[in-house]
């Protein structure tokens, strides 16, 4: 199924699963790389999820905005549902 | 079909590292069939003593999975040449998910990968694969991410 609104807790489930910690470990804020020790390749692992489950394409060039949950989020509502 | 040769010119893996010894289907930008022959000369048995177990000779899991990797490179490396769009930078092996091993292989094995190229995103390129004993399935990897990443931007840990 294809996913056409943007909903938190899927996100905060790709992003706990790549990054390999429980959902309710991961807050919406904490900095991904200084919290949870995330580097680029989790980074392009978390990008291509968010794609393959929303059918959209990201470019690379936003990862440097996807810096915690909140932020993932913006982003990714820009390119889904529009 | 490619042969080794062929290989050594998609691949930058060397001996003893260089873990496929053939192509036998290539559908680019979708699927890969691959083998490699498990030997009694492979460096991962010397030093081995005569009194080891049978299981002492059980092929690497780690060679296996990277053997599966480079199967993966060859496909993603001759799609990307194939449609001109060539890459540059030395490939890397990023990571594996969801390892599920059923099976083992020991010397006179011949390992059967198959690997399907599931997203190319930039210098990244994720894929799925099994590995294949005859009719029996020894290995099943959900997830590999192979990168190409420039030498600049490589430095020691």
């Amino acid at each position: 199924m294809i996913e056409t609104s943007v909903q938190k807790e899927d996100l905060r489930e790709i992003v706990a699963e790549v990054l390999e910690v429980d959902t309710d470990e991961l807050t919406d804020t904490d900095d991904f790389v200084e919290v949870y020790e995330a580097d680029s390749l989790r980074a392009i692992e978390i990008l291509a999820r968010i794609e393959k489950k929303y059918k959209v394409e990201i470019p690379q060039s936003e990862l440097a905005k996807m810096l915690n949950l909140d932020a993932v989020c913006e982003v990714v509502a820009r390119y889904v549902g529009t | 079909m490619l042969e080794h040769a062929d290989i050594k010119r998609i691949l930058p893996h060397r001996h003893p590292i260089l873990q496929v010894d053939r192509v036998l289907e290539l559908d680019p930008g979708n699927r890969i069939v691959a083998t490699k022959a498990v030997t009694g000369a492979e460096p991962c048995y010397v030093g081995l003593p005569a009194e080891a177990p049978a299981s002492a000779y059980a092929y690497p899991v780690s060679l296996l999975v990277e053997s599966l990797g480079q199967a993966g490179g060859i496909l993603w490396l001759h799609t990307a040449a194939q449609r001109a769009e060539p890459v540059t930078g030395t490939l890397i092996f990023g990571s594996a998910r969801d390892l599920t091993l059923t099976g083992h292989a020991y010397p006179g094995d011949v390992l059967r990968h198959v690997v399907h190229l599931e997203l190319v995103k930039g210098d990244n390129a994720f894929m799925r694969g099994e590995t294949w004993v005859g009719d029996t399935r020894i290995a099943t990897v959900g997830e590999i991410l192979a990168v190409l990443r420039q030498d600049t931007t490589l430095v020691p840990a």
